[in-house]
């Protein structure tokens, strides 16, 4: 395919490559990360929100994930600092719309008190995400831009 | 010394073990319902609202801990553009080569550059970055009392207390002495079964540590620890239009709404972080255009509602919109001009019900909630959108109700009343219901344990206000607990050997316990059997 580049807001700043995993829909972190959060489970992340029909029973441990922005209990900040923690955190969150407050107190706080980064970029708009595939080769840059392809 | 003194100064388990006894003064005739009047039992069964994530193998955890899901029942999402906050005002354009970035003050300047110390700089740096992605202006003072709802001592919460342990080892102390929700454990009165007992000490091994770093940062005793922080006993309120940094959603939605104080639903972890600074930026429901409810609920009922099964509906359809609701108020009893200890039970279910169903951080409600008082149909934004409650239509909302019990057609084995925690009036009203059955029945106790959750203040008003009426219910087999009920259900194993009713439509909504009315619960205690 083509390459595409898509520019947004820069979160938090990073040079990440690596594949794409996709969630159209908004993404329910901590509906996502049950096994980890509940049942101890570290050696993978199997998306637990079977409502969510792309990722349900996928490994998203390491996850560079596209999504239009996450949603879900107001623990769901705390779950992606628990997560990076125990490794099995996403390694860049792109959102085509701007972040919402949970994903932003969670990254923050992973960042500023863990010094565990990740690279998150908000409103890359509605065609990135009518772009991307699951799996597409996908490369973050620290100005915010995302190349697909 | 006189009986009356003697009582107030002893435990309530005292009063069971030595008997104690006096003039029967508690039997009067059961107060208006504390939950709503409208019966259940057009669907015996209970009920349960679809849970997108409960379809599936629950695998290896038993209950979905969500405010809400963002997506209908059948997986689309509802709203893409949620952001948390209770309202979605928030940043919605950037400029790449001009950040937004807030105006603060010499001394938040100075702050940042280190002059309290590094820790503190860190808190007010995630403070500020976090409030400029939604942008925030500048910060504003905290008044009231903050109110956390980091409560569960799970492994997972861990690099949270550690950030929690940075800042008390810096010295660091809440503004003011706060809150905390209430403990997803009590080894006292539920764990008085070794295997319950086990599953809350296996499934909450940081809890010590939690509740230490809490008392180091500056929470009030464990007596008050409670969702329900406004509770009368408990005491953690406001003045009108005072900005506090809470977090626990039915917290959140009951002092925006009902008290009208300003609060964001907060990230857990950051409320304390803004507790520590007192600040906490200025955008979504702190501002007044935040304010504005982009639903219209016409509520057209024959009789007054299931305050909870209410609240659902209206969650459901507005998500973490605002809802301005008319029709309801003849319901609602008002003195002063502000809804009495009764409404603060029904405004309770409603808005927690509303919180967990959705993710509504305020809801304004027509002639009783304060802004809606002073303001009407003006706090109605110009696009908002209708929707009309009728029987009809709370009847199909409650149908969706699921039984998630993993035996189906087994019996009853508990009833779990208050979630969130009880009001005095509330347990007051439950009390002398059930006192009443015990006696008229002759029956020595309830036949399954009715668990009474509510703070151990408002259970002290009990045995201070009616002891009499407290021993006779607890010899009954009620057992008051602090317990949070659906970190309580939650705990792994507990759905294989608990079939819980409530009359928390939160509760439900988060667990595998199943709904019903007041009398329905009532007679389930006492019989230990569904309603034919």
């Amino acid at each position: 395919m083509a390459k595409k580049t898509f520019k947004g807001r820069v979160v938090l700043p990073g040079e990440v490559t690596g594949k794409a995993t996709v969630s159209r829909q908004a993404f329910n972190t901590s509906g996502s990360y049950m096994d980890n959060m509940f049942a101890g489970r570290t050696d993978a992340a199997p998306c637990t929100d079977s409502s969510n029909k792309e990722l349900y029973g996928k490994d998203i441990s390491g996850a560079i994930l596209c999504t239009p922005t996450t949603v879900g209990s107001t623990m769901g900040g705390m779950c992606l600092m628990g997560m990076k923690s125990i490794g099995v955190g996403p390694q860049a969150l792109l959102f085509s719309k701007p972040i919402d407050t949970l994903a932003a107190a969670g990254v923050l706080m992973a960042d500023i008190w863990k010094d565990q980064r990740i690279v998150t970029i908000d409103m890359l708009g509605d065609e990135f995400l009518e772009t991307i595939q699951m799996g597409d080769p996908i490369s973050i840059h620290e100005d915010g831009t995302v190349e697909v392809g | 010394m006189k009986r009356r003194e003697f009582v107030k100064i002893i435990p309530a388990v005292a009063l069971v073990s030595t008997g104690a006894c006096g003039k029967l003064e508690d039997s009067a005739a059961v107060s208006a319902p504390a939950t709503g009047s409208q019966s259940l039992s057009d669907n015996p069964k209970g009920f349960s609202v679809a849970d997108p994530t409960s379809h599936g193998d629950p695998g290896a955890y038993d209950v979905v801990h969500c405010d809400q899901f963002g997506v209908d029942s059948e997986g689309n999402p509802i709203s893409d553009s949620l952001t948390g906050t209770g309202s979605d005002a928030g940043l919605k354009k950037h400029d790449p080569d001009k950040p937004h970035k807030m105006t603060l003050t010499q001394e938040e300047q100075d702050i940042l550059s280190g002059s309290k110390g590094e820790t503190m700089a860190k808190v007010l740096k995630t403070i500020v970055m976090h409030g400029e992605l939604f942008g925030a202006e500048r910060l504003a003072d905290c008044g009231g009392a903050p109110h956390s709802s980091l409560y569960t001592g799970s492994p997972w919460v861990e690099p949270v207390l550690e950030m929690f342990e940075e800042i008390a080892d810096a010295g660091l102390k809440a503004y003011t002495p706060y809150t905390v929700n209430p403990m997803p454990l009590d080894l006292y009165t539920v764990g008085q079964d070794p295997e319950k007992r086990n599953m809350m000490l296996a499934g909450y091994p940081l809890q010590g540590r939690l509740i230490q770093v809490h008392t180091r940062l500056g929470a009030r005793s464990l007596d008050n620890w409670s969702c329900a922080c406004y509770l009368p006993e408990v005491g953690n309120t406001a003045e009108p239009g005072t900005v506090v940094p809470w977090a626990e959603s039915s917290a959140v939605n009951y002092g925006n709404s009902v008290l009208g104080l300003r609060i964001n639903r907060m990230a857990t972890g950051m409320e304390v972080l803004c507790a520590i600074a007192g600040k906490v930026p200025i955008f979504g429901v702190l501002t007044d255009e935040g304010r504005k409810a982009k639903w219209h609920i016409e509520v057209k009922l024959s009789k007054e509602p299931h305050w909870g099964a209410l609240g659902g509906a209206v969650g459901t359809k507005v998500v973490e919109q605002i809802p301005y609701i008319s029709g309801i108020d003849q319901w609602i009893p008002m003195e002063d001009g502000k809804p009495d200890l009764v409404a603060m039970g029904k405004l309770k279910a409603f808005g927690s019900s509303t919180a967990s169903s959705g993710a509504v951080g305020l809801y304004h409600m027509e002639k009783v909630t304060p802004e809606a008082q002073e303001q009407g149909r003006k706090l109605l934004a110009d696009d908002h959108q209708t929707y009309v409650i009728d029987d009809a239509e709370l009847a199909r909302v409650m149908g969706t109700f699921e039984n998630l019990w993993k035996d189906k057609d087994g019996d009853p084995t508990s009833v779990y009343i208050g979630c969130p925690h009880n009001t005095y009036d509330e347990i007051l009203y439950w009390s002398k219901k059930i006192d009443k059955a015990i006696k008229k029945s002759g029956q020595e106790k309830v036949a399954i344990p009715v668990v009474m959750a509510c703070p151990i203040v408002v259970r002290n008003k009990l045995l201070d206000q009616h002891p009499i009426l407290l021993r006779d219910v607890l010899r009954a087999g009620v057992q008051f607990t602090t317990i949070c009920t659906p970190a309580y259900q939650g705990l792994k194993g507990m759905a294989d050997i608990d079939r819980g009713v409530t009359n928390s439509n939160k509760a439900r909504f988060y667990s595998r316990l199943r709904l019903f009315g007041d009398d329905d619960l009532l007679q389930i205690a006492m019989t230990g059997k569904l309603p034919a």
